[in-house]
């Protein structure tokens, strides 16, 4: 990469930088005559006499004559504001362009480190580096050759008009250049050495944030927060220190500046007055001299902070781009090549040496042949070199000798299309993508776009404005709304197959159940898969007959009944009886919804909510103020925290009080109202809800609706004939809710729902529709068994022709044997190297290797 | 039926005799509600036990396993507190409790009971008190037995 910013910003803009120059110098007479013209105005036409005056055969006398300087300086001073903005629009484009392909290089090269450079560098450094430290650098490219050029060249213009109107008061003029010119790099020298340290001081405090954050458990456990505090603590001390240091500095430069930029004026009015007393200078040439003058000053000051940004950002810009150089980074192409050359015959390690950097981490002279279409077991134990051997047949390692080959080729010299596709890895710790199931199963398909969406009209535009925003930044062109996955390399024709090639995996790994309760827990858009909705209803109905009929289950749930008030329900959802059409909205924020409140009034019921809320939170205080803190049961049992419970002492002590002004506000009303929300009768047992409230609530459900019919959106009715799109899956399916006042009846009614979700071939549908399930920031809604089989079969899906596991179902249990058998039979034809601890597993195998120290110390058939 | 029924209910039980209705409406509130019909089981001889009932109406029939099958040895009805000895240490259960006709009744997870034990001692002491009491007629029992064999 370029080392310095200038090279990088003249090697990417130099004809962007050459066209900013020119617009540039084309304002530079313009801004000459705009000088100059005031002084004719005055000297000319006001005070001049010898009128008329011919100009291109025109004559003019004296007021035509002021008329026509005055519009010809209106008319510069519109194209010289115009030269400015449009000059400022274009540097403007050209600053982000280049901060865009500066921190895409940067990303890109992230990804082309070797993986054992991961260890040397942390996620806390490079994230700052990428995202904030370059930004100075993307603002400053724009004006890096405009600014000296332009503010230079106004300089320049101003006191080539000084020296022309008079040589000595131009010397006056830039009497303290020289001075400024020597003093100021050497201060400036010192504001850099201290903005090196300041950043890299910055990115180490970034780096103990994240760790702390990654170890939060740990610090918790080990009461180790006054350590951890200490030490940044100790860190911010040192950048208070350093920026202090930077501001003194800079201070310094700017005020040492300032000094002699007014010193200037004492040489500058002696001269002049001197001069036009002894009428050499006539007066008019000395008003625009010192207009000109006090122009000089603004141009001198930006070529000052102009010198003290290039000092600063081409710090910056060194100390992250030395970051992104190593020495054995990854050629562009292995990334970027659509090779897709097939990758298959013998695994052959000749003479391999490897070395990670510590102990442990190495790999002697290993040489070995793996047939294809077999099953090898690698075995050793942790730091045996048994780790090393699988990364490097799966490419992610380099070896520091010898030879990793595939079928006669290198795997050095391979592109990530041909490693990454023909080779499934599954490592000793698993990473899951934020997203969905089915964006991790079909995380090994994405490699490129490969059915770009259709576009009509402006889509078309935009989309090509996308494509010429990239080509100017060597972004990369790929369609980001295309669909990546790759049906041919599954080995299925579509969409559907591909779900059910990934349904089928899942069952075989022992995932589907999981998944299954998912899927229950999931919603569907059933505008999208309206026959499984349509069938969740079929189910729905069998479920109602059911209960119907049968007087056990039906003792044991309370359904959706627009005439019933259902006790095992809030009180939001019995009144509303429709949910919110976004799940993610509480409960406590629909009682501040707009309808929500329109409705209570009309319906008289809000007083009455608030009266219910009131003696809800009377209860609580009572029962609850009197405990400690540190009980318990106030965050088990209460409907209030044990930090709003003073809040709501003080809503308690305003209803009680006769002053309207200290009276309940409009928002304790609101919290009460939500509060009252969320009373389940049957649970809490309050009796503050009586039966003719209950009948009121179940009456006013239909004037709810009519007002959601009416203004649309927003809320989505139960109504048992239909799909309710907010519901979960499982609540569609039974629509109601068990009874909390009976033992177990969840477990009951979940047993009953299976059964029936069983009788009506429901259960791969559900299954697929938990493919939608979010599995959380980094897989953190999974169990670690779930992460390590997803990734299982997303490993599987990619239908390599060689896969590589490592303690991936190396376990000694049944249930990891039994694993073994059906990875094994999945992979039956295909090569398998399957890395595992326990030497009992390589008897599983026909061919197996046995690693200790580095070495091997055992072959059987490789 | 509410709150301050199920703590009406609760001042009868002879265990929660001394303690002030407030807290006793508190019992009532961290606890659950539940309803037996005939037969169904409230708890298996040998589960661990995780909670105590108060029958707040019904009756239940404590049955036994022997060599020679389930016997049926004693009957709890209104106002009892059964399994209480599950909560305070850790047995599994000592009989299975059968639901004989409808039956209303208060269950208190072993957690909550804890905590509450410990936020207001004097039921601590209550359940002191009445712990020592069975002790103590179990040990006149005991004597009682003794007496006779020796006599015998």
């Amino acid at each position: 990469m370029e080392k310095s910013l200038f090279k990088f910003i003249w090697k990417y803009s130099a004809r962007q930088q050459l066209v900013i120059l020119l617009i540039t110098i084309l304002s530079y007479p313009v801004g000459y005559i705009l000088l100059e013209l005031p002084k004719l105005i005055t000297n000319e036409a006001i005070q001049g006499g010898a009128f008329p005056k011919e100009i291109f055969g025109f004559e003019f006398d004296q007021i035509s004559y002021l008329v026509l300087l005055c519009f010809t300086f209106l008319g510069l001073v519109v194209v010289s504001n115009g030269i400015k903005l449009v000059l400022n629009v274009y540097k403007g484009r050209l600053g982000e362009r280049m901060l865009r392909r500066l921190r895409f290089e940067l990303f890109q090269r992230v990804l082309r480190f070797r993986l054992p450079h991961f260890k040397k560098v942390s996620s806390g450094e490079i994230i700052p580096m990428i995202t904030s430290e370059v930004e100075d650098v993307g603002g400053f490219v724009g004006e890096s050759i405009a600014l000296p050029a332009y503010q230079g060249g106004t300089l320049a213009v101003q006191i080539g008009f000084i020296f022309m109107q008079n040589p000595l008061l131009g010397l006056a003029a830039i009497s303290s250049y020289p001075l400024q010119a020597y003093v100021i790099p050497k201060l400036q020298r010192r504001v850099v050495l201290l903005s090196r340290e300041r950043v890299k001081n910055v990115r180490a405090i970034a780096d103990k944030v994240g760790e702390s954050i990654s170890g939060i458990a740990e610090i918790h456990s080990n009461d180790a927060s006054a350590w951890h505090s200490t030490d940044l603590s100790d860190r911010l001390y040192a950048n208070y220190l350093i920026r202090f240091k930077i501001y003194n500095w800079k201070y310094f430069i700017k005020f040492l500046n300032n000094f002699m930029n007014q010193l200037t004026p004492f040489f500058f009015y002696l001269i002049g007055g001197y001069l036009v007393i002894e009428g050499e200078l006539s007066i008019g040439a000395l008003l625009a001299v010192i207009a000109a003058y006090k122009d000089l000053a603004g141009p001198w000051k930006e070529l000052l902070a102009y010198y003290q940004m290039v000092a600063d950002v081409d710090v910056k810009y060194q100390t992250v781009v030395e970051n992104f150089d190593p020495p054995d980074i990854y050629p562009v192409d292995r990334l970027t090549s659509d090779d897709a050359e097939p990758l298959a015959g013998e695994i052959v390690f000749q003479n391999v040496s490897f070395s990670g950097g510590a102990a442990g981490q190495e790999v002697f002279e290993v040489s070995l042949h793996i047939p294809d279409n077999t099953a090898c077991a690698i075995i050793g134990p942790d730091g045996s070199g048994r780790s090393e051997v699988l990364q490097l047949a799966a490419g992610l390692l380099g070896p520091n000798s010898g030879r990793v080959e595939i079928g006669g080729k290198s795997l050095d010299k391979l592109p990530e299309s041909v490693i990454g596709r023909q080779i499934a890895y599954v490592g000793p710790s698993v990473h899951i993508w934020t997203g969905t199931v089915r964006d991790n199963l079909f995380y090994g398909l994405r490699h490129r776009p490969l059915r770009p969406p259709e576009r009509k009209g402006e889509a078309v535009a935009e989309h090509e404005r996308l494509l010429g925003e990239a080509r100017q930044t060597a972004n990369p062109l790929h369609d980001g709304q295309a669909e990546w996955e790759d049906y041919a390399a599954a080995g299925v024709r579509d969409a559907d197959q591909l779900d059910a090639q990934a349904l089928d995996i899942v069952q075989k790994i022992g995932l589907a159940s999981d998944i299954y309760r998912m899927g229950l827990q999931s919603r569907l858009d059933p505008a999208q898969n309206s026959s499984l909705a349509y069938r969740i209803l079929t189910v729905r109905q069998i479920l109602a007959k059911r209960v119907e009929e049968d007087k056990e289950v039906r003792g044991l749930v309370e359904l959706w009944d627009i005439e019933r008030f259902n006790n095992s329900a809030t009180l939001v959802e019995n009144l509303l009886f429709a949910a919110p059409e976004d799940p993610s909205i509480s409960l406590d924020q629909v009682s501040s919804d707009p309808d929500v409140k329109a409705f209570l009034k009309e319906t008289a019921l809000d007083s009455r909510l608030q009266t219910i809320g009131l003696k809800i939170a009377e209860t609580m205080v009572e029962l609850f103020a009197n405990l400690s803190s540190d009980s318990g049961l106030l965050g088990t049992y209460s409907f209030i925290t044990q930090d709003e419970l003073p809040e709501f002492e003080r809503i308690l002590r305003a209803s009680r009080s006769e002053n309207e002004k200290l009276g309940l506000t409009p928002a304790d009303k609101d919290r009460l109202v939500g509060l009252a929300f969320k009373l389940i009768p049957a649970r809490h047992r309050l009796g503050v809800l009586d039966d003719a409230t209950k009948e009121e609530i179940v009456r006013a459900r239909r004037s709810f609706h009519d007002r959601i019919y009416k203004n649309g959106g927003r809320f989505v009715v139960f109504d048992p004939e239909r799909y309710v799109a907010p519901m979960t899956i499982e609540d569609n399916l039974l629509f109601g809710r068990p009874r909390v006042d009976r033992r177990d009846a969840r477990e009951r009614i979940d047993g009953l729902i299976r059964s029936i979700v069983e009788e009506m071939d429901l259960r791969l549908p559900i299954t697929r529709a938990g493919f939608d399930f979010h599995v959380g920031v980094a897989g953190a809604r999974l169990s670690s068994g779930q992460r390590r089989r997803l990734a299982l079969a997303r490993a599987f899906l990619k239908n390599a022709e060689i896969t590589i596991l490592d303690e991936t179902a190396a376990g000694t249990s049944d249930e990891e044997k039994a694993l073994r058998g059906v990875i094994l039979d999945l992979l039956k034809g295909k090569t398998l190297l399957f890395g595992a601890s326990n030497l009992i597993v390589a008897q599983e195998f026909a061919h197996s290797v046995v690693m200790d120290q580095g070495r091997v110390v055992e072959k059987a058939k490789c | 039926m509410t709150l301050e029924s199920e703590v009406e209910a609760l001042r009868r039980v002879p265990l929660f005799r001394g303690i002030d209705a407030t807290k006793l409406r508190l019992l009532a509130f961290i606890s659950e509600r539940t309803h037996f019909r005939d037969g169904e089981h409230l708890c298996n001889q040998g589960d661990q036990g995780d909670s105590a009932f108060i029958i707040l109406e019904g009756t239940a029939d404590v049955r036994v396993k022997t060599p020679e099958g389930e016997r049926s040895v004693a009957q709890v009805g209104q106002h009892a507190i059964v399994g209480e000895i599950a909560i305070l240490c850790d047995v599994p259960r000592t009989a299975t409790l059968v639901a004989l006709g409808d039956m209303d009744v208060l269950t208190v997870s072993k957690e909550d009971f804890l905590k509450l034990l410990k936020e207001f001692p004097e039921i601590a002491l209550e359940v002191m008190r009445t712990l020592a009491q069975r002790l103590e007629k179990t040990t006149q029992d005991l004597a009682a037995i003794k007496a006779g064999q020796t006599a015998a």
